[in-house]
């Protein structure tokens, strides 16, 4: 908890759990523990805000979830990117990559500006 | 998973959010725990790193986007269960919506089969008709030799009654004369067999004779539905048809509110009638004629076509014997084609107003009703409240409170309207029952079909919106603060200007005008009823003598009569026997100018008088009496001087000093100027209908000059006690052994009469049956809003009793709560009353649609109405024990 939290610009958190989700099937303690470990502790949401992210991605297709038994011995639900789904993480993430060389190059230029 | 899969799934899916949800804490705590926390932190740290878990489940549910209808469920289960809590307020809520709803459907299942809907037929928007009245058989035969150029074919019927009897008492079914394209150019197959060709139309029947079309009502009600029908013989007015084939059961026939049971073509009447057909006739006009629009033609185009072809058809047609100012206004009247995709009806035209204003009447009582309800409601809302602002403070939007309200609403104008639609299939039945006569039976499609169902729902609905709206508004003006506070002690509907004041004012208004209404139409029916006809309308059998079967000469026609006449005055019970042409009150008539020599410049019109021919005793069959001179007698045969008894209209209208003795002359059809020596005068009597002022008649003998006898005449036997129907058969049995061939039909004179009246009994029952729903529901509303003012100012009256206010001041103090919707009501009431009489003038008898002595009596009654409403309440706040409200303030 020593390290500062940043807030996930909107959108993000769904683009996260898509690329976390198609490494292969995981379940909701799964995706919020890779979550934390991908970023290493710098982004931080309350894990319960994970569920509606991932309803939202079910109910849109871009994920389909089944129910599967755990290593805990107990049904857990397992999310898995649909094709459309992949397809969608691909091009958001190409505008992700686009918008943030946008943004650096901005804001680099901005520094080696004289004032 | 679809929203619909999802609701109907929802508790499925609710269970595997908290499966999945706890499974998630499970896995966090047990980390926790394996990284060396005590059980109790490690929960607590799992708790707080998830968050509410009754949030993220709020959060999880929205995003199905199944919310607002989880909503609506919600609202309708907690609907139910206030609805089951007050049993009371449901039954009186849901009991008159029923009673509202239920009546508008009715009504409109009225209005629909007779007003709206169309002709079971293919596309029967291009039907049109030949204007105004009827035509002959001879101008049919020409518009059908031109009927191609005209339109797409052209149609022509006449209804008719058939006897089925093959000798003796008759057996009616309802029949119609049609062309032979008729079924085509109406566009109705056979169900089973054919309809006819053109070759069956031919003079005396076609390849196969004389050939029937029958109805799939009579199908089934005589023949039991046997496909084995066709070809069978049936004997219509003794003349035997094959029957070819069977209409579907939507068709009813061309004209609504009468249905047929069997058809036969125009031609076959030369079988049927022999030379007593009217084929030939150029003054008999029975027929409709109907044709079918050609694609894109309009009924001004067809109206065009028929005008450049109306000199050849008018020239060939000219009826016989008419004077030349009469033929030369026949040569020049344009013919016309009007629209008939709804067919062609006497009895639309005659239940068209009657029926739009009973609709305006149970569209006035639905309104009271939804006054009522929104004043129950507001005052319920009033008690609910304390609840409903908790439900605020708790974070609910107004819309979702004030959408409660309305999904309540919705509920009991849907219990409502299914409960009336029950009652308005029983109501139009029973109404349908009310408006046959016994001498046409009113048929109707009043099948419950989309529109009567969709009505029903509109109607529901937009009922719920206006009685739920008003409560719904109030709760969106209350501040969940102050209402907290209130503890559920404040009240609404206070004052002068409150919704509920101003909801009790218009219910009395509306009240005031369908009583208003309901006093006007009873009193018009009152008057016709107890009218005096100069006819004693109780005593009298009519028997219709069908002479068209008879092979007695023409010649010998008058010893024929004489012999029916003597033959039932004769039957034991029978005081007095007489013939006429013409049946009183029938409907029927005939008419001539006389000549009035001494002002010739008088117009035909002003100089009319109506005729009839009678045997002697027949005035005193009817009760007539003779005010002067005699009545016919033995003398007054063929080749005797022609004589005329008249009645006093005739005689105070066209005869001056003594009319004994005096001639008279008046223009007899084809026979010319005739003169007749007046040797009677009878007194009035009704002559063609009830409701007409009595119109000046002259009477022949109908014994004297007619050269051609009539295929039917009026036996009227007039009972010496006791009803004139039990001579039915006797009659039946003495005529019949003068001459078998004659058919009879019989009927008491109080039917003609009754029937007469059935429109005006049926406004007079369902106004007054209306009127009085209406004022007990709105003695209902007043009797709730004093009752709730009594209990909301129970200590406020105890505390006045204490210091002495008298019970009859806490009376007073009660019904000055009322008096202003009332009066204000009354006001208003007596202002819409004054407006809309202008809509029932034409159905009133013999009374100003403003008659204060109406306006006057009705005001009072609900003045009455209200009084009760109110003292049933206010006697019990005066009854109220000081002493109890006091200790429990």
């Amino acid at each position: 908890m020593t390290t500062p939290k940043s807030d996930l610009p909107q959108g993000t958190l769904d683009l996260l759990i898509l690329k976390i989700v198609g490494l292969g099937p995981l379940h909701g303690y799964a995706i919020a523990q890779r979550l934390q470990q991908i970023s290493r502790d710098v982004v931080q949401v309350p894990q319960g805000s994970l569920y509606p992210a991932l309803h939202r991605l079910e109910n849109r297709s871009l994920l389909v979830a089944e129910w599967k038994l755990s290593d805990t011995g107990r049904d857990a639900k397992f999310y898995r990117l649909t094709r459309k789904g992949r397809a969608f993480m691909q091009e958001e993430t190409n505008s992700w990559h686009r918008l943030t060389a946008a943004v650096g190059l901005i804001l680099d230029a901005a520094e080696g500006e004289p004032s | 998973m679809t929203w619909l899969g999802r609701l109907l799934r929802r508790d499925r899916v609710e269970r595997q959010l908290d499966a999945e949800l706890r499974d998630h804490l499970e896995r966090l705590t047990n980390d926790y725990r394996r990284s060396g926390l005590s059980e109790r932190e490690a929960r607590r740290r799992a708790r707080l790193e998830f968050g509410g878990l009754e949030q993220v489940k709020e959060e999880c549910r929205d995003v199905r986007g199944t919310r607002w209808l989880d909503e609506i469920v919600q609202d309708l289960r907690y609907g139910f269960r206030l609805l089951r809590q007050s049993p009371a307020f449901t039954f009186v809520a849901v009991a008159s919506l029923a009673l509202g709803i239920g009546a508008n459907s009715a009504i409109f299942a009225l209005v629909d089969g007779v007003l709206l809907k169309s002709l079971p037929v293919r596309e029967p928007q291009r039907l049109i008709l030949l204007d105004d009245g009827s035509w002959t058989n001879p101008i049919w035969e020409q518009v059908r030799a031109r009927q191609l150029e005209i339109s797409d074919g052209a149609a022509a019927w006449n209804d008719v009654r058939f006897d089925l009897a093959r000798a003796g008492a008759t057996e009616f079914v309802e029949g119609l004369w049609t062309s032979g394209s008729f079924f085509d150019v109406l566009g109705v197959p056979a169900v089973l067999g054919r309809t006819f060709t053109v070759a069956d139309d031919n003079r005396g029947g076609g390849p196969d004779g004389p050939v029937a079309v029958i109805s799939y009502a009579f199908w089934q009600r005589r023949f039991g539905g046997e496909a084995s029908v066709i070809g069978q013989t049936l004997t219509l007015d003794r003349t035997p048809f094959t029957i070819v084939g069977v209409t579907p059961p939507s068709f009813l026939g061309p004209s609504q509110g009468r249905s047929f049971d069997v058809a036969v073509p125009l031609g076959t009447q030369a079988i049927v009638r022999g030379p007593g057909h009217w084929l030939d006739d150029r003054s008999t006009w029975v027929l409709e004629i109907m044709a079918r629009l050609k694609p894109g033609q309009t009924v001004e185009l067809a109206t065009s076509a028929l005008r450049s072809v109306q000199p050849q058809i008018r020239e060939a047609t000219l009826p016989d014997g008419w004077p030349q100012p009469m033929l030369d206004q026949y040569l020049k009247e344009g013919l016309t084609f009007v629209g008939a995709a709804a067919g062609p009806s006497g009895f639309r035209t005659r239940y068209q107003q009657p029926l739009w204003i009973i609709m305006a009447v149970v569209a006035i009582v639905l309104l009271i009703a939804c006054a009522n309800i929104a004043n129950l409601m507001l005052a319920r809302a009033a008690t609910r409240r304390h609840e409903l602002t908790l439900r605020l403070a708790l974070g609910a939007s107004r819309f979702r409170i004030a959408r409660q309200l309305l999904v309540e609403s919705l509920l009991l104008a849907s219990l409502g309207g299914v409960l009336g639609l029950l009652f308005a299939r029983w109501g139009s039945w029973i109404i349908v029952r009310q408006l046959s006569t016994p001498r046409s039976t009113v048929v109707l499609d009043l099948t419950l079909d989309w529109r009567v169902v969709g009505f029903t729902a509109l109607v529901a609905v937009v009922t719920a919106l206006l009685f739920g709206v008003a409560p719904a508004l109030r709760m969106r003006r209350v501040d969940p603060n102050d209402a907290l506070k209130e503890q559920g002690r404040t009240f609404v509907g206070e004052g002068r200007h409150s919704i509920g004041t101003w909801l009790l004012g218009a219910q009395v208004a509306l009240t005031l005008v369908l009583v208003v209404g309901a006093g006007l139409f009873v009193r018009t029916f009152g008057k016709l009823a107890t009218l005096d006809i100069g006819l004693d309308k109780d005593a009298v059998l009519v028997v219709d003598v069908d002479l068209s079967q008879t092979s007695v000469d023409p010649e010998a026609r008058h010893a024929l009569y004489e012999r029916v006449r003597a033959a039932a005055a004769a039957v034991p019970g029978v005081a007095g026997a007489g013939l006429s042409l013409i049946t009183p009150v029938s409907g029927a008539g005939w008419n001539g100018p006389v000549e009035l020599k001494d002002r010739p410049e008088v117009p035909t019109r002003e100089r009319m008088t109506f005729l009839n021919s009678a045997t002697p005793g027949w005035f005193a069959t009817y009760g007539s009496r003779l005010r002067a001179g005699r009545d016919f007698d033995a003398r007054d045969v063929d080749g005797a001087p022609a004589v005329a008894v008249a009645n006093q209209t005739f005689i105070r209208r066209y005869v001056k000093g003594d009319p004994l003795g005096q001639i008279v002359r008046f223009e007899r059809g084809p026979e010319g100027v005739q003169p007749v020596q007046i040797v009677g005068v009878v007194q009035d009597a009704a002559y063609r209908s009830v409701r007409d002022p009595i119109p000046p008649v002259l009477y022949l003998p109908l014994l004297q000059a007619h050269t051609k006898g009539p295929g039917r005449l009026n036996l009227s036997v007039r009972a010496a006690s006791g009803s004139p129907v039990l001579l039915t058969r006797s009659v039946a049995a003495a005529i019949s052994q003068v001459d078998p061939d004659l058919s009879l039909t019989f009927r008491p004179l109080a039917a003609f009469v009754d029937g007469a009246l059935v429109r005006e009994r049926l406004l007079a029952m369902l106004s007054g049956f209306f009127g009085g729903l209406a004022l007990l529901l709105a003695g209902i509303g007043l009797y709730g809003m004093t009752s709730y003012s009594v209990n909301r100012r129970r200590a406020e009256i105890g505390i006045r009793m204490a210091l002495g206010a008298h019970s009859s001041s806490v009376v007073a103090l009660m019904f000055r709560r009322i008096a202003w919707p009332v009066g204000l009501g009354l006001v208003i009431g007596a202002a819409l009353s004054y407006w809309a009489s202008r809509y029932v003038t034409t159905l009133l008898y013999n009374l100003d649609a403003r008659d204060p002595a109406t306006f006057f009596g009705a005001a009072v009654f609900l003045c009455a109405v209200s009084a009760v409403a109110a003292w049933l309440p206010a006697r019990r706040a005066a009854r109220i024990d000081p002493a109890r409200v006091l200790r429990e303030a």
